[in-house]
């Protein structure tokens, strides 16, 4: 079964033409399923989990980069229902602005992300872990002031202001075009860029971030506090993708 | 092999890159190709190749298989096949090398090790050498 779930943003009158056509579509595909909207709802986890224990085949974000972040968890964080989802699929169905995630997996436009369901070409990707939060794309954080500790064995203190940015799946939208990231190699790709054109690299599987007066900023939603010890969970999340992702 | 450029080609899909504007303190052990532009202290070791720009300035025992170096290092270079110094090179420190280039203008303050692929250093010795005539090259 297939489990939609509908941003509270989606409510807006703007959006119920494109919404219209998404959900023709998905009929004449077959693709029926249980729309859950989430401005109803105050624990999307619990109702999430609950779905996915009756049977759910396949979550699907309808939204933006922040509808996948609130339900990615709810999909993945499970200890006591990993049995049920191991062969859970993810997907995403872009409407609005702010889609960088759903770009990135190659899926472009609301339509053709109906007909990228139906395709159901699978990948298996990492996923990057902040204390207990998630992110799919990136963990970003204000270099001047950040130290970056790499297991225990070296340190990166950036002597310029900047950024620092922690990638497990490029956002091409807004990517640097020089940045290559890989979401199914279980390693985090850091960069870190100042001002002008200096542009440092390097691949790791963890690291902690420390800075003292910036916070860590998750897929461009979540702030979290520092230090922050940053994981990555390698081939965690099946995800549907398009031909025309970011990734191999 | 190197070519005299700045920066050869397979250093462009290097695995790690220390830009300008970035200090590195420990050890920092690489399997794939490492470019320092900016400041690190420690150690340093790859089993791939080694470039350090002429900005550079590096506090550290270094191991790696080729190198090439255009900046400053305090420590002792231990290079399993090739070493090319760069004109703005400059080493305080012993060096091991197995093949080696230097260009006019580098500066060596160290002995300099031949150690052949088997890992046995010659006789070939040299102490506190400046270089500052024609480009040298030796083995």
């Amino acid at each position: 079964m297939n489990i939609y779930i509908y941003d509270d943003y989606l409510n807006k009158n703007k959006y119920s033409r494109v919404l219209n056509r998404v959900e023709i579509r998905l009929t004449d595909l077959g693709l029926n399923g249980k729309i859950i909207r989430l401005g109803a709802i105050k624990n999307i986890r619990d109702v999430i989990q609950n779905e996915i224990k009756s049977g759910a085949k396949t979550i699907i974000a309808v939204g933006n980069n922040q509808t996948v972040n609130k339900i990615i968890g709810a999909v993945i964080d499970n200890e006591l229902y990993g049995f049920f989802q191991k062969n859970i699929l993810f997907s995403i169905i872009p409407i609005g602005d702010d889609n960088s995630i759903a770009d990135s997996l190659g899926i472009k436009k609301e339509e053709e992300a109906c007909n990228i369901l139906l395709a159901r070409r699978v990948k298996k990707i990492d996923i990057g872990i902040v204390n207990n939060y998630y992110f799919l794309n990136k963990a970003t954080i204000e270099s001047q002031g950040s130290i970056i500790d790499i297991n225990g064995e070296y340190i990166i203190e950036p002597q310029e202001k900047g950024t620092i940015s922690v990638f497990n799946l490029k956002s091409s939208a807004n990517d640097d075009k020089n940045i290559k990231v890989n979401p199914i190699d279980g390693k985090l790709d850091v960069y870190i860029k100042n001002k002008g054109k200096d542009l440092s690299f390097l691949s790791v599987s963890k690291l902690k971030i420390s800075n003292e007066h910036h916070p860590l900023i998750l897929d461009d939603i979540i702030e979290i506090k520092t230090p922050a010890d940053i994981n990555i969970i390698a081939g965690k999340l099946n995800v549907v993708v398009g031909k025309d992702r970011s990734f191999e | 092999m190197f070519t005299k450029d700045n920066k050869p080609e397979k250093f462009r899909d290097a695995e790690t890159i220390i830009g300008a504007s970035i200090k590195v303190k420990g050890n920092f052990h690489g399997e794939g190709n490492i470019v320092v532009e900016g400041q690190l202290e420690g150690n340093l070791r790859t089993e791939a190749n080694l470039f350090i720009g002429d900005k550079a300035k590096v506090v550290a025992n270094i191991e790696a298989a080729d190198a090439i170096i255009n900046g400053e290092v305090r420590g002792t270079l231990k290079i399993h096949q090739y070493l090319a110094l760069g004109p703005t090179a400059k080493i305080i420190g012993d060096i091991n090398y197995s093949e080696i280039s230097i260009e006019k203008g580098a500066i060596i303050n160290g002995q300099i090790i031949y150690v052949s692929n088997s890992g046995k250093p010659s006789r070939h010795q040299e102490s506190q050498e400046e270089l500052s005539e024609d480009e040298a090259e030796t083995e």
